[in-house]
């Protein structure tokens, strides 16, 4: 196991390094300017040569090779850099807000498994009755619904009194308040909650059907233990792998919802990083989303054994 | 035992879904709630260049001068008073006894005296003269004053013309007369014991000696300030406290500003700005702005730089009340009058290019163009802005009308502000925000010496420019700006289309809320209060 978990740390190495390159590479190709985008239509209060020196700065007239080899070696020190912008490390800007949209997504999740499991395994029991129909016609509605669209949905009928009723606050974060973190984990969560629904529906009756399942039955073992011990716990390998994949679209959701509902997190870094093209902000970021990719893709794989001891690595 | 578990996970799922929860906005009653986007990118006064830093350092900061909104005149605020000499060269600045620092966790103060005195303003000035961008962005603020250029240039340290008389005293000396110096001189009161103390942190905490005191700053969420106890107007600040409210989404804005838990809205969901002023008619206001959009063309070579005519004929072809009046909803001014903000001097030219598509049928027959014919297909640059959209179907529209193919070529606002000082751009959309009520500050920009993206350069122009900037006589200044405008109008190097509107929402119980027309952070929040309920 620890021989197996050492391999898979060392390959980082090599995914990473192709992670930089081609987002160097990309960020290098991105056309125009970001000290005149910065000033946009000011830039002709600035003197030319306070221009020039603002360039000279940020080191954006050396050649690409010079540039590369710089960021190759702040990688390789873990340092992503200073934002163009902010005046601030890029290392504060995610230390900043990644708590944030961390606890965003686990809402989203914890909203998802709420909602979705329960829903999944009700569906299973009752296969092809109403209550199956119903929830899956339901997360059908579910998966098709854009974020920002079910965003402005919500606070519309539950944050206006004109439209609705005002349950909620419209938006923002506040230090530990439960209530601001209702509806955006709701908004995010609830599509996801309709995707998990539906694989845990699939799995729990290709379970279902096993002779293992009869057996317990056959033995008189009580329903629930039958179904959440045999079951459920069988049925979860796939829903494992469908979660760990949501975390990505949890971060890509995450970044919409962030701006609808006011919330400080990575997503309110990485959009006006893009619009003013602070390449050490959308670099440091999607670098560290990446490695963050490949971190809960192993930690997948060991929950796997854990889940399911027949599962060995080697 | 199957009806239990169904039941039990039924209930779960109706749980969350009726989670009952009240809510009341949360609101300390005299703190004003201002929405804010995007957020400052820093709050050091020095580097500070954009709209996001300024509308939070206004608060906390000031000069020797506020500027009127409506006349744009410096008005004494930490200078009690000056003096000029006969010629204008020397100016002697009275400074107000008794103004404080402000108090803030991180800053000592030796001995415990707070006082703003002459060696602070002097070293913030040297300071804001540097050449070197990570320590100041504003030469211009000293850049009248004798020796201020061997400071940027590095070769002194202090400027020269700069002269302490005693604590409350100081003497400044200019290289040559300057109508516009006590404008442009932006320095603020900044403490450097503050500065050096607080080092990296200095551009996160801003310590000044103005209305409101700094407290806090979540990035990109708010930004808290406090009355400043000590402010040294009596009365004012009127509210304990502003909370500047990051607020991206211009949607989310509205229905933040619907329940209450904001107290203005400066900027309308686009498609719903008729309906939302119609639901809030009494909280609605407006303003001229001092922003100018306009189609420029490229004058010193090209198509256009050939064809005057054909640019007289397009500023006559263009509709503008159907763009800004109809189709945005009002949301600018349609620009019929010339080329500055309606509010400021000298703003109606001699001739005016009223839509008159006739007139603009003529001028290209004039021209040698019957119908159009002859008159290359034309690329109009333009960036990706909802603001401007709806303008160009209809200029296109316009021109098709005329016999003219227009192209219309979208780019990437960081591609577009670099591409269309090129040459192979000769007509693109721009546009400029004056941030003062003054002619210079639109023509010395735009039409000085090709400084601008049309390289427009009329040496009459530039040598009334040259003079306007010595002129002290307001009548006089008047006429020769006229006459500027009305010579730029002849040469019709834009085709004007819009002049900005400083529109918001306050909530009724706001009162003595009053931007100036460079935009709502113009407005001073000290003056501002909040009616009991």
């Amino acid at each position: 196991m620890s021989k197996y978990i050492i391999r898979r740390l060392v390959q980082i190495i090599p995914t990473m390094l192709g992670v930089f390159t081609v987002l160097f590479i990309l960020a290098y190709l991105m056309p125009g300017d970001p000290v005149r985008s910065v000033l946009g239509e000011e830039y002709k209060r600035m003197k030319p040569e306070v221009v020039e020196g603002v360039r000279d700065q940020l080191g954006l007239n050396d050649p690409f090779i010079v540039r590369y080899a710089k960021f190759l070696g702040r990688m390789v020190r873990l340092d992503l850099g200073e934002s163009f912008i902010l005046k601030q490390s890029v290392w504060d800007i995610i230390g900043y807000r990644l708590p944030r949209t961390i606890q965003l997504m686990a809402g989203g999740m914890f909203v998802a498994l709420l909602i979705g499991l329960p829903a999944g395994i009700l569906a299973a029991e009752k296969q092809y009755s109403w209550v199956d129909h119903g929830l899956m016609l339901l997360s059908l509605v579910g998966v098709s619904m854009p974020v920002f669209w079910l965003g402005l949905l919500a606070q519309l009928l539950l944050t206006q009194e004109k439209y609705g009723i005002a349950l909620f606050p419209v938006a923002g974060y506040e230090e530990g308040s439960v209530i601001h973190m209702i509806l955006p984990s709701l908004v995010l969560g609830t599509a996801l909650s309709a995707e998990i629904a539906r694989v845990t529906r699939s799995s729990m009756l290709e379970v279902n059907s096993k002779d293992y399942i009869t057996t317990a039955r056959s033995k008189g073992l009580p329903y629930r233990v039958v179904l959440l011990r045999h079951q459920l716990r069988n049925a979860l390998i796939p829903i494992i792998t469908i979660v760990a994949l949501d975390i990505g679209y949890l971060l890509g959701g995450s970044l919409v919802t962030e701006t609808i509902f006011n919330w400080p997190g990575l997503g309110r870094a990485i959009v006006p990083a893009i619009q003013r093209q602070d390449t050490p902000v959308i670099l440091g970021i999607l670098i560290f989303g990446a490695f963050m990719f490949v971190i809960i893709n192993l930690l997948t794989d060991l929950i796997y054994a854990l889940v399911n001891p027949r599962i060995r690595f080697a | 035992m199957t009806r239990r578990l169904s039941f039990v996970l039924m209930v779960s799922l109706i749980a969350i879904l009726l989670v009952p929860f009240g809510v009341q906005a949360q609101s300390d009653a005299n703190v004003l709630r201002i929405p804010i986007s995007p957020d400052p990118e820093h709050l050091n006064p020095f580097t500070g260049t954009t709209i996001a830093i300024s509308n939070i350092l206004n608060n906390v900061y000031e000069g020797f001068f506020k500027l009127n909104q409506e006349t744009g005149q410096p008005e004494p605020a930490l200078a009690e008073s000056f003096d000029v000499s006969d010629d204008r060269l020397t100016y002697t600045f009275h400074l107000r006894k008794g103004i404080l620092f402000h108090e803030i966790p991180g800053v000592t103060y030796e001995n415990g005296d707070r006082e703003f005195k002459a060696d602070d303003w002097i070293w913030a000035a040297n300071l804001s003269a540097s050449g070197d961008e990570k320590i100041s962005s504003h030469p211009e603020w000293t850049e009248s004053i004798v020796g201020a250029a061997d400071v940027k240039d590095g070769k002194a340290t202090e400027i020269s013309g700069i002269k302490k008389i005693d604590d409350y005293t100081i003497e400044v000396t200019l290289a040559s007369p300057n109508r516009l110096f006590l404008v442009n001189l932006g320095v603020p009161a900044i403490s450097k014991q503050a500065y050096d103390q607080l080092g990296d942190k200095f551009g996160e905490t801003p310590v000044g000696t103005g209305p409101f005191r700094f407290v806090e700053w979540m990035r990109d969420d708010h930004i808290t300030l406090e009355a400043n106890p000590d402010y040294w107007v009596e009365g004012e600040p009127k509210v304990a406290g502003v909370r500047f409210i990051n607020a991206p989404d211009s949607n989310t804005a509205l229905l933040q500003y619907r329940q209450g838990e904001l107290d203005f809205l400066f900027g309308f969901p686009t498609g719903q700005r008729a309906a939302t002023v119609a639901e809030f008619q009494s909280e609605y206001h407006e303003l001229p702005g001092l922003n100018v959009r306009y189609f420029g063309f490229k004058m010193d070579q090209g198509f256009f730089a050939e064809n005057p005519k054909v640019r007289q004929a397009f500023a006559y072809a263009f509709n503008r009340d159907l763009v800004w009046n109809e189709l945005m909803e009002g949301a600018r001014f349609p620009a019929d009058l010339g080329y500055l903000p309606p509010s400021m001097p000298a703003a109606t030219p001699a001739n005016i290019y009223a839509y008159d598509p006739d007139k603009a049928a003529q001028l290209l027959t004039d021209a040698g163009f019957p119908n159009g014919e002859g008159i290359p297909p034309i690329d109009l640059y333009v960036f990706s802005s909802a603001a401007d959209e709806l303008s160009l179907p209809v200029l296109q529209e316009d021109l098709r009308k005329l016999g003219v193919t227009l192209n219309i070529q979208v780019e990437d606002a960081s591609t577009y502000w670099d591409h269309i000082g090129e040459d192979d751009v000769i007509m693109f959309l721009s546009g400029w925000s004056a941030g003062v009520v003054d002619p210079s500050d639109v023509f010395n920009f735009l039409f000085y010496k090709g400084r601008d993206d049309t390289k427009y350069d009329n040496k009459d122009v530039n040598d009334i420019l040259d003079q306007a900037l010595i002129e002290t006589d307001p009548a006089k200044l008047e006429v020769l700006y006229q006459k500027a405008h009305d010579l730029i109008t002849a040469d019709s190097p834009w085709i004007v289309s819009a002049y900005s509107k400083v529109a918001w929402l306050q909530k009724p119980n706001i009162e003595d809320f009053n931007p100036g027309g460079g935009g709502a952070h113009t407005a001073r929040l000290a003056e501002v209060s909040i009616k009991a309920a």
